[in-house]
């Protein structure tokens, strides 16, 4: 066995059709208020959300990045958001989401559609936009590129 | 909802990626002294773990010996009741090569399925995790193609791939079957937890590394349809405060009538389980 790491390593067999099989159920069945950008890329999806009616975020649009690592879905997906972030208690301006479920609670149960879900009942629920209070301080630890799933995450208030 | 707890200055904490690569080394060293299940062990080197300890726990072991004989272990990653009992009940079909029990429990995993899909659970996120445990069910019975010996099923319970494919469908029957008879489990569920029951699955089965308690265990022996028993070694000495028996909990699953010994014995320690064997068995299992 190579014991060299390729610096980000490809899907397995198993986590390639579990994502086929997704992505046709999407096309089926796509989430409400969201698009999934076709491209040739099965590890990396681009998708673009609506603000729900009558919500702070109604008529914006935003776009997340899924990306899956090898053994999908035993580990979460990365998801964050590019461009222009939301503005939302608990989403940082360098797009990282603090949701419970992309971290400690992923359970290999949920999807990326079960994700976009969760994603846009966080921000319907929003009473006010405004960034995490402590923004600056985590953007800036992040400098380097780190990945969101490498922050130990505290999840006080699940009532945003 | 925070990113960090707040309290050290920044200067003086170490970065939440030091944090989590330190976490992993102590994972990995962990992971490489103890696989998923361990060896098959006398009871004797549980013993010599309380040599020094509590006397309780002392008095206790030995009382152990005389039911039981020897011990596997299962790594404490969060998992160890669903590792423990895939391997054990694994191991059950391959010494008893039972195929009646197979055909059985293969019957109620359609059970589950179907009641994943009445939930709604859309049966691409299941149907690779229940294909990978039928496997394991196929290959322990005699004569196939693939059927293993009982190196080949340690090793197989070893492989991260089997056996957290196998522990998550077992998650996925327990959730099932709390969920469809969530009258049932409400009232022990809000004992524990203080979650409604679909919060509790989402946060206390679904995800893999969380423990398990009785709310699991019953849940699953109920689904599968099999027996199991749970030792308790813990500091408890009876209304006397004197009584070092061991006690324990069998788990039967209303469709069992008439069981002697559940096939699934483990072993709980506060926070752990790992699988013991019953001297009934030691004859047949020390060839």
């Amino acid at each position: 066995m190579s014991t060299s790491t390729p610096p980000q390593k490809t899907l397995s067999r198993i986590a390639a059709n579990r994502l086929q099989k997704e992505l046709s159920e999407w096309q089926i069945n796509p989430p409400a208020g969201f698009k999934h950008r076709v491209t040739d890329n099965l590890q990396r999806w681009i998708i673009e959300v609506n603000g729900a009616p009558g919500t702070l975020y109604s008529c914006e649009q935003y776009q997340l990045q899924v990306d899956f690592p090898e053994n999908y879905p035993m580990e979460a997906p990365q998801v964050i958001f590019i461009q222009q972030p939301p503005c939302h208690p608990h989403i940082y301006s360098n797009g990282h989401i603090c949701l419970d479920i992309l971290y400690d609670s992923w359970s290999p149960a949920m999807t990326v559609s079960s994700i976009c879900i969760s994603i846009l009942s966080m921000l319907s629920s929003a009473t006010q936009k405004a960034r995490p209070p402590d923004n600056d301080r985590y953007v800036r630890n992040c400098r380097n590129g780190r990945s969101p799933k490498e922050t130990r995450w505290w999840f006080h208030d699940d009532k945003v | 909802m925070n990113s960090e707890g707040g309290g050290a200055s920044e200067e003086d904490r170490p970065r939440d990626d030091e944090i989590l690569a330190f976490h992993h080394a102590i994972r990995a060293a962990d992971a490489e002294k103890l696989e998923f299940v361990g060896d098959k062990e006398p009871l004797t080197v549980l013993a010599a773990e309380y040599e020094a300890g509590n006397p309780v726990f002392k008095a206790k072991v030995e009382n152990l010996g005389q039911s039981y004989f020897a011990i596997r272990r299962a790594r404490g990653d969060g998992n160890c009741f669903f590792r423990s009992f895939m391997f054990s009940y694994l191991e059950h079909i391959l010494e008893t090569k039972n195929e009646a029990e197979v055909r059985r429990v293969e019957k109620n995993i359609e059970q589950s399925k179907r009641a994943l899909i009445e939930l709604g659970y859309q049966e691409f996120t299941f149907e690779d995790f229940l294909s990978i445990f039928v496997e394991q069910l196929e290959s322990a019975l005699p004569g196939r193609e693939t059927s293993v010996d009982i190196d080949q099923l340690v090793q197989r319970c070893r492989d991260r791939y089997i056996s957290d494919y196998v522990v998550m469908f077992f998650r996925f029957v327990t959730s099932a079957e709390i969920r469809k008879r969530a009258e049932f489990f409400e009232p022990f569920i809000i004992g524990i937890s203080n979650m409604s029951v679909q919060q509790f699955c989402k946060a206390s089965v679904e995800p893999m590394g969380e423990e398990s308690d009785h709310v699991h265990i019953t849940a699953l022996s109920d689904a599968l349809g099999v027996p199991i028993r749970v030792v308790y070694l813990d500091r408890s000495v009876g209304a006397d405060g004197k009584n070092t028996d061991v006690n324990h909990h069998d788990f039967i699953p209303s469709e069992c009538s008439g069981v002697d010994i559940p096939p699934v014995v483990l072993l709980y320690r506060p926070g752990h389980y790992d699988i013991l064997y019953t001297r009934k068995d030691e004859g047949r299992q020390n060839e």
